[in-house]
């Protein structure tokens, strides 16, 4: 394997919420790198503090102590004008609830964080069909979210999340609101977007299934990552997804410091 | 505790919602400064002259006011009901704490109150300071110094003010109360602006738009040329007409929005361009009636601003002296009149002092064979000689009897207006003595009249009588002189033929309308007494403010005076102040209604506008959210807002403006408004104009910077699961 540089450094990430005497520590000194072309989960339960990790690294809340380096540079230190000019455009986003503008069409939506960053789109074009007809959306480009299904607008929110071509998606439980089959669906397209075209992704999620997708899964409790899971070069998904839930079983009988 | 809630729910309302207690206090004012009209300085002073006619107007000020009661309601209804959808969640919430909905409406209540009571005092001491400034520009403008200024607080108009606006609050609550008390506590938790994205079928839109368009033209088509038919009965139509075409044109409109978007889309646009007209789309798609009944009413109020500003360019004309050169007219014995007009109290305020005497003329002593009176004056030469005159159109009416009456008005040739009043006046015409008119003719500086004893010189009043130049006359004078080279008499009285002077300066002969003849004869004195019919004899004794005095006190102030004097001595008597306040009356009354409205109108139009866009920019604050997650910088987001409202606020102000602009030509060519005053037209018409742009661009503003402020409060809200 060639050694490649970090794409994404995570270091000794700190974030408590509340005041003084109340205070709770959603991340206790998170560390992890995230490779180029990873396809990287990060699994807990309820609460464990995988929204929060994944904001802070989108900087959408910041942390209140430590690191986050993308391409070596600390963005977590960012003001708030240089931080725009990485969202959307070098950071791409997909949310549990998919979070499309109801007023736009499935294509305005998806050519949004263009326009924002002031990107003539004309050339866009080729680009945007080419992402429609991978993940299946091309019939519903000109359609408005409420004419949507779920499965189809979180495949928009995707395909909103990749148009600019960002350096890292952060997934934070993009299947969470849909049926097994959708679920299904997206995690495929995803897995062939980080596959065959090499994008990097970070994603979030408590769903072993969807989970069974990535290429390498950390596993977070109350704030700290305390385990590592990789799939192996030729594991298929479904064994991998067996040995998450084998994982899973331990952690939930026996105890956490086990591990 | 409770108390406590209520306290500092009622305080965070107002503070979190300007607009919300900003349309209560406006409508407290409102209320205000049409019920203290009865206070205004020009009222007062009109009340001395015109008591009848400003009982008149006042009287209709309970309608305005319920009016504007019933308009202001659903403005309350409408604030409200945006400010109890801003807090639904948090009703929400203590519902689900287990507070009783009893409870809760109990809460509002009386939350309500105190906002209400609040407003009640912003509202009362803003709409006295405004009604304070009223009186004062109004009695400036009308001037000279003649109307003494009274402060304008009403204990009455508060009361009033009080009273109707609690009880518009207080059902405007009840109602909303009523229907949150129906509501589930889901549907307070979770409500949103509906999630349909009905963008409708361009087919659809375009027939809309079409239809809307035409019935739009067929209503102006009716108003500019149909106005009058059925006795204006066919504007109602119009206005059916044009409400439903406005409406159907809104509906239509904001689909054809999503086409442009879809246009703008395949260029390369930069920023939040679609976004900004998806959001305007919606907003008018979702409420076209109501942003039509906006324009509607933004329409109104221009056409009755415009009417109003009309009347006030009338004002200059109030200060226009008619005919009348006569300030006074006493109308008394003449002994003791003489004596108190040149008392020694009197005199100063007395020049010009004259008598004048009018009677009308004898008939013959036979009686004709139908045992009608005969006239003394045969002045069927003169007649000729005016339907000579005449152009041909009219002599041929005339000869073969087809023209039964005349009308006398500016448009007509002078010979016609001749010959229609002589052929009325000349079988009993009124008589004036040399003398008397000597008096007028010298107050004016002219040079008195000198008849010979068989010369008579004719009078036409310039009141009825519409010339060009009241001392000349051009075709009489003609027609005088081709006689007086023939030696040829044109009249003959009591047999007697008699000349007629060439045409003399014409002046009012009394101070406003005590004699209101059309014409007479001006004869020499003896010829008075010979012809004169005793019972119709009538005097006067007429007379100016020496112009010294006027110099020094003014006019007005001058004639108040002599006025007081003259009241105590208990004269009969007319003035020019009579004439002065009922062309100032007409000013006042025609122009304070119609711009009262008018500005209510704006409004209401505004703060619905205004409301309407806020209700929308807070349930969709999410958008907002996942823009900056997507990475627009906060300052793009407020452009795009405030493109929103730009946007907002002009569209219904554009349709408003073209059919305003119909409304008001249409009026022009019906002559209901008119502009008799070039002078003051633009300064008028841009002081209107900027004042309608100023509330606009103050709502506009208001509006900007409180949704500006939610962009500035949005956090991003981590979902927790
Ligand atoms: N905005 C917030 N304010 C206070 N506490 C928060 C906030 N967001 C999350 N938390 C707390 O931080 C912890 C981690 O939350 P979160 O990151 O949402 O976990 P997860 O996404 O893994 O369910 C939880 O205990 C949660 O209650
Ligand atoms: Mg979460």
């Amino acid at each position: 394997m060639v050694r490649q540089g970090k794409l994404l450094e995570v270091q000794d990430l700190q974030k408590n919420y509340g005041k003084k005497n109340n205070i709770t520590k959603a991340l206790n000194g998170v560390s992890f790198d995230v490779l180029p072309g990873e396809f990287l989960g990060i699994m807990g339960p309820s609460g464990s503090g995988k929204t929060t990790l994944l904001n802070c690294i989108a900087t959408i809340i910041k942390p209140t102590s430590g690191r986050v380096l993308l391409n070596g540079e600390n963005i977590s230190a960012f003001d708030s004008k240089d931080l725009a000019e990485y969202r959307g455009s070098r950071i791409g986003y997909l949310f549990q609830d998919f979070e499309l503008l109801d007023n736009l069409t499935g294509q305005e939506n998806i050519l949004l964080p263009l326009s924002i960053h002031g990107i003539d789109f004309a050339k866009a074009h080729t680009k945007l069909d080419d992402l429609a007809f991978f993940l299946e959306i091309t019939d519903i480009l000109n359609k408005f979210p409420s004419q949507m299904s779920g499965g189809q607008k979180q495949r928009v929110a995707a395909a909103r999340s990749l148009i600019s071509n960002p350096d890292i998606v952060l997934a934070d439980e993009p299947t969470g609101a849909l049926d097994t089959r959708s679920a299904r669906t997206l995690m495929n397209k995803l897995e062939g977007i980080n596959r065959s075209r090499g994008r990097t992704i970070l994603m979030v999620s408590h769903d072993p299934n969807a989970a069974s997708f990535c290429s390498r899964i950390l596993f977070i409790q109350d704030g700290v990552i305390f385990h590592e899971l990789r799939r192996k070069h030729d594991e298929s998904q479904e064994k991998f997804y067996e040995r998450i839930l084998h994982l899973l079983a331990q952690l939930g009988g026996g105890s956490v410091n086990v591990l | 505790m409770f108390s406590r809630l209520i306290y500092r729910n009622a305080k965070r309302n107002r503070k979190e919602n300007l607009i919300y207690f900003a349309t209560l206090v406006t409508a407290v004012a409102s209320f205000y400064i049409i019920l203290s009209l009865g206070r205004q300085d020009v009222i007062l002073f009109l009340k001395e002259f015109e008591s009848d006619a400003i009982d008149k107007l006042l009287a209709q000020m309970p309608i305005v006011y319920l009016f504007s009661l019933f308009l202001l309601f659903f403005l309350t209804l409408f604030a409200n009901r945006y400010q109890l959808n801003r807090r639904s969640k948090e009703f929400g919430l203590y519902l689900m704490l287990g507070m009783r909905k009893e409870r809760l409406i109990l809460q509002l209540l009386a939350e309500g109150f105190i906002t209400s009571i609040l407003a009640l005092i912003g509202g009362i001491l803003i709409g006295g300071f405004l009604a304070e400034i009223i009186s004062l520009t109004v009695s400036k403008l009308v001037g000279q110094g003649i109307i003494g200024h009274q402060i304008s607080l009403s204990v009455g108009a508060i009361f009033f003010t009080i009273v109707g606006f609690l009880f518009i609050q207080f059902i405007a609550l009840a109602i909303l109360g009523g229907r949150l008390f129906n509501q589930e506590v889901h549907q307070l938790l979770y409500e949103q602006m509906d999630k349909k994205q009905d963008m409708g079928h361009l087919k659809g839109n375009v027939i809309n738009i079409l239809v809307g368009s035409i019935l739009l033209g067929a209503a102006y088509w009716i108003v500019l040329y149909r106005f009058m038919d059925f006795a204006g009965l066919i504007l109602f139509a119009a206005l059916a007409l044009g409400s439903l075409g406005t409406i159907l044109f809104m509906r239509g409109f904001a689909k054809l929005l999503g086409l442009l978007a879809n246009m703008s889309e395949r260029k390369s646009t930069k920023g939040l361009h679609t976004f900004t007209l998806r959001q305007f789309q919606e907003n008018i798609a979702n409420r076209s009636t109501s942003v039509a009944v906006t324009s509607i009413l933004i329409m109104l109020a221009i056409i009755l601003l415009t009417d109003g500003a009309s009347t006030i360019m009338g004002l200059e004309n109030v200060y226009t002296r008619g005919p009348a050169i006569y300030d006074f007219t006493v109308n008394s014995d003449n002994q003791k009149a003489e004596q108190f007009l040149t008392s020694e109290k009197m005199v100063s305020y007395v020049e010009d002092l004259n008598f004048l005497e009018i009677g009308q003329m004898k008939y013959q002593d036979e009686h004709g064979e139908d045992d009608l009176p005969l006239s003394l004056v045969d002045w069927s030469k003169l007649r000729e000689q005016l339907i000579m005159a005449l152009p041909s159109n009219y002599r041929e009416q005339i000869l073969s009897g087809e023209m039964q009456y005349y009308d006398i008005s500016s448009e007509n040739p002078e010979a016609l207006n001749l010959f229609g009043v002589l052929e009325i006046d000349a079988t009993k015409p009124y008589l004036i003595p040399e003398t008397s008119y000597n008096g007028l003719l010298e107050a004016i500086g002219e040079t008195p009249l000198n008849l010979d004893s068989d010369e008579i010189a004719l009078y036409f009043n310039p009141d009825f009588m519409p010339m060009d130049d009241v001392d000349i006359m051009p075709v009489l004078d003609r027609i005088l002189e081709d006689a007086l080279e023939e030696r040829q008499s044109l009249m003959s009285i009591n047999d007697q033929e008699v000349f007629i002077h060439p045409s003399i300066p014409m002046r009012g002969l009394v101070a406003d309308r005590s004699v209101e003849i059309t014409s007479a004869f001006i004869v020499p004195d003896q010829m008075f007494e010979q012809l004169l019919d005793t019972e119709t004899y009538v005097s006067y004794w007429n007379f100016c403010i020496p112009q010294k005095l006027q110099e020094q006190q003014g006019l007005m102030k001058a004639m108040m005076e002599a006025r007081d004097l003259l009241q105590s001595s208990g004269f009969e008597f007319e003035s020019y102040l009579q004439n002065f306040g009922r062309k100032l009356f007409y000013v006042v009354a025609g122009s304070y209604t119609t711009l009262y409205l008018g500005f209510l109108f704006l409004i209401i139009a505004c703060t619905v506008i205004a409301l309407q866009f806020l209700t929308q920019m807070k349930q969709t604050g999410q958008r907002y959210v996942t823009l900056s997650v997507l990475g627009a910088k906060r300052k793009q987001m407020k452009q795009s807002v405030h493109r929103q409202v730009l946007l907002t606020f002009l569209l219904p102000m554009s349709l408003a403006c073209v059919s305003g602009a119909v409304g008001i030509r249409a009026m022009i060519s019906f002559v209901i408004i008119y502009f008799d005053d070039q002078v003051l037209l633009y300064p008028i018409a841009l002081t209107f104009a900027c004042l309608v742009l100023g509330i606009f661009v103050i709502y506009g503003v208001a509006v900007a910077r409180s949704a500006d402020h939610e962009i500035d409060k949005l956090r991003w809200k981590p979902n927790i699961d």
